[in-house]
């Protein structure tokens, strides 16, 4: 099933011109010497099979801004994850970061008969509409904010303010109890068939629920429903939006009011919604939205924001944490209160970043994008109700 | 009872622990074949992810057996295995397998009876669960 050659044609590597634009805005490379997309791609490329002492090629953190250079707009990040799909097959271990606390709870959320209780953290102010076809797909947020709680982070608390966000724009949904991990991640370290396992079980849920539309808070699970799936599974058939994209057009044509918050913000685009998705107006249109709020950008925005260091929960090293530095520094620039991002796992490895640095690191306060905008009307507490 | 379906893993640790387990060998004290010990230097070593790594390969239940409160012999005894067995157990929580097949069992130095009657007291509580890993799987 696994066919390289098709996945290198299917990439376009070959129409590399050797020009090394990639490399020079690649954030890896700013920070590691050895790292060279470039070079990866002639290594591979001129020899018949992969090369296992590659170690570079789990540095990549498939943030797109090579993608976003290149003339050719070359996929190097599907280039990486078919090699290290192949890496893998070939014996190469993972190095697991957080202890593979998360390659286990993805295996495991692949189960057939799983009968998951996840939705205890379910306020009891947020209206689910009965035998609805759209769905909200909540992610694995109530996983990571277990998983996570030394961090402190809280990423329910974006996916209550979207929540409440569509309850107060009447938009209706439900929640599936059931759903499982997109997957995401397992595509980008290379398992293909934990992905596949992941895909099956969540397309079957949503075909025995009749779902025709799902909408999405987190970035991953938004690119991996829209755009993995019907690739690896051949068509969904099923409308995927970004939460951004049903509440923009809302605000703008005056249907859904937001409220004031008197701050300073800055926004991190997320790789995966602003250059996978090309999501970039809508987040802002939203936070233009709220009386009071001032936004500035940073250093690096949009089309060109720095990623926040994430990688698949493997490999993570001293690059990443750089790249951490390097992103909470130019939201420190800014004089913002608020780092805003729409992505829960941009939320945690900031976090983490912050958690763990030696005090140098900027302290600057994260929020994820739907809670804000609920705190506006002051639904972002515990106790609405 | 030395035959049970049920697999579990115990990670002991390297001192009490682990010699809770000896001197039940040494007694001749029975228990389930199917109970496989992990040994580890000190249960901080074990983190949520080991604890779900075990049920990921298709373990039933998941023991971790340590020292008493104060006996830690690397004076480390900080808090570290709570924290971890309270997320692994949470997480069990939210994917319906069931956060009792999970226990953390501080048990006196060199109590072989005591871990035995443990861990065959948690296998029956197992068994009496729906198996975490479906027949065929």
């Amino acid at each position: 099933m696994f066919d390289m050659e098709r996945e290198i044609s299917d990439s376009k590597i070959r129409l590399c011109l050797d020009c090394g634009k990639c490399t020079v805005v690649c954030p890896v490379a700013q920070h590691d010497p050895e790292f060279n997309p470039r070079l990866i791609a002639q290594r591979r490329l001129t020899q018949n099979s992969s090369n296992p002492q590659d170690e570079t090629i789990w540095e990549c953190l498939s943030c797109y801004m090579c993608v976003e250079r290149c003339n050719y707009h070359v996929a190097f990040p599907e280039f990486i994850h078919s090699l290290r799909a192949e890496a893998l097959a070939e014996g190469a271990q993972l190095q697991c970061s957080h202890g593979g606390t998360l390659q286990a709870l993805m295996h495991l959320m692949a189960r057939e008969d799983l009968r998951q209780d996840r939705l205890s953290w379910l306020p009891q102010d947020i209206e689910l509409s009965e035998q609805c076809d759209t769905i909200f797909f909540v992610g694995c947020a109530p996983y990571f904010d277990i998983m996570f709680s030394d961090l402190e982070v809280n990423t329910l608390k974006g996916v209550k303010g979207a929540l409440r966000l569509l309850n107060r724009a009447q938009v209706p949904f439900t929640i599936l109890a059931n759903e499982r991990c997109c997957g995401r991640d397992l595509l980008l370290q290379g398992d293909r068939e934990g992905f596949l396992a992941l895909a099956r079980a969540n397309m079957e849920e949503f075909a025995r629920h009749g779902v025709k539309k799902i909408i999405t808070n987190c970035p991953e699970g938004y690119y991996t429903l829209k755009v993995d799936y019907p690739r690896m599974l051949g068509g969904t058939g099923i409308e995927v939006v970004h939460l951004t994209e049903v509440l923009a057009p809302l605000v703008q044509s005056g249907e859904l009011d937001l409220g004031e918050l008197k701050t300073r913000v800055t926004y991190h685009d997320p790789c995966t919604l602003g250059r996978c998705s090309r999501i970039f107006d809508e987040p802002r249109q939203i936070m233009a939205a709220v009386a009071g709020l001032e936004m500035v950008e940073m250093e690096q925005s949009r089309e060109k924001a720095l990623c926040c260091g994430a990688s698949p929960w493997a490999h993570c090293g001293a690059v990443n944490r750089q790249i951490q530095e390097q992103r909470l520094a130019q939201a420190e620039a800014t004089g913002a209160d608020i780092l805003v991002t729409a992505c829960p796992k941009c939320l945690i490895h900031l976090r983490c970043a912050q958690k763990s640095g030696d005090g140098r690191i900027a302290q600057v306060e994260i929020q994820d994008l739907a809670y804000l905008a609920a705190r506006s009307l002051d639904l972002g507490g515990e106790s609405v109700g | 009872m030395n035959k049970s379906a049920v697999r579990l893993v115990v990670f002991a640790c390297n001192w009490d622990g682990l010699s809770c387990i000896e001197a039940a060998a040494q007694a001749g004290l029975v228990y389930p074949a199917s109970v496989r010990v992990v040994r580890v230097s000190c249960l901080s070593r074990v983190h949520q992810g080991l604890m779900l790594k075990a049920f990921e390969l298709g373990a039933d239940g998941v023991m971790l057996l340590g020292c008493e409160p104060g006996n830690c012999q690397f004076d480390i005894d900080a808090g570290l295995i709570e924290q971890e067995y309270e997320k692994a157990r949470r997480v069990l929580r939210l994917l319906g397998l069931g956060e009792e097949r999970l226990v953390l069992c501080h048990i006196p130095r060199g109590d072989g009876s005591g871990f035995v009657g443990r861990v065959t007291g948690f296998i029956k509580k197992v068994e009496r669960m729906q198996p975490a890993v479906p027949a065929g799987a």
